[in-house]
């Protein structure tokens, strides 16, 4: 082969994994959102059950849940997250964080009754783990955004 | 020693109908329960459980910590500066210690 059909051969190919990743990609965001770092769900599991009664399955990933945290922290024991619905601010009625692997996996409750759907505050993490926002809108849906923070040093140790 | 709370606002003096943060630091070590002393004991938990946030005496915002909030925590909101009023904050740790904190909310 020379060195001419051996590139067009070659980039066919890689266009065509290309595309198949991005398939799987997209099949994977309508069935389940994508396995994160560190996910530990029978722990999240629990979590959810004791504070919302709900469990995993019953989160629904959305777009119009924001959450801004580092993929990298240096210290677990601060690690800072920002939380903001796009919704009405009269449809949300609290915002939940779970991180997976801590011993109590509920970080914070907040309960909103007149500000806007927008919460910042700073948590510990207790290891590599995805932390996940959960809005609880008025008409009982969960919405959920997650994102995985890897940590070097544990922040409840 | 009740609790220290801080209480700010961004921006300082907000335009009617314009976003206002509140930013509220309450000074605390939060003390999850989980860590140990330098003799091995486990440090007894000790955080904040309860945080308030009332408008003209009305609740706006509960904010319920659980272990996982850092030391020193931030709590921040966001609300439509629609009036002046006065913002009081409340909190309450696991020991049964409480702080409180009023800011007035001005507008330019």
């Amino acid at each position: 082969m020379d060195r001419r059909t051996f590139l067009k051969a070659s980039a066919g190919a890689v266009a065509g994994t290309m595309l198949a990743n991005q398939l799987t990609s997209a099949l994977a965001q309508t069935q389940a959102p994508a396995a994160l770092e560190g996910q530990d769900l029978a722990n999240l599991e629990k979590g959810l059950q004791q504070v919302l009664g709900k469990g995993f399955k019953d989160m629904t990933v959305s777009q119009q849940v924001k959450l801004v945290a580092p993929t990298i922290a240096e210290s677990g024991a601060n690690v800072p997250v920002e939380i903001e619905a796009s919704l009405p601010a009269d449809q949300v009625k609290a915002i939940h964080c779970f991180s997976d692997k801590n011993a109590n996996p509920l970080l914070f409750t907040v309960i909103l009754n007149g500000v806007l759907p927008y919460y910042a505050t700073r948590v510990r993490v207790a290891e590599t783990a995805p932390v996940r926002a959960i809005v609880e809108t008025k008409d009982g849906k969960f919405l959920m955004a997650s994102q995985s923070v890897r940590v070097t040093v544990g922040g409840c140790g | 020693m009740p609790i220290n709370l801080l209480v700010r606002f961004s921006p300082a003096k907000p335009k009617a109908g314009e976003e206002v943060r509140i930013q509220i630091v309450a000074q605390h070590a939060m003390e999850p329960g989980t860590r140990r002393d330098a003799s091995g004991k486990v440090i007894p938990a000790d955080h904040i459980t309860e945080l308030n946030v009332l408008m003209d005496n009305q609740l706006i915002a509960q904010v319920k910590p659980g272990p996982g909030t850092s030391a020193n925590p931030l709590f921040a909101f966001k609300m439509k500066a629609s009036k002046a009023g006065q913002i009081k904050v409340t909190c309450k740790d696991l020991t049964g210690q409480t702080g409180e904190k009023t800011a007035d909310l001005t507008l330019a």
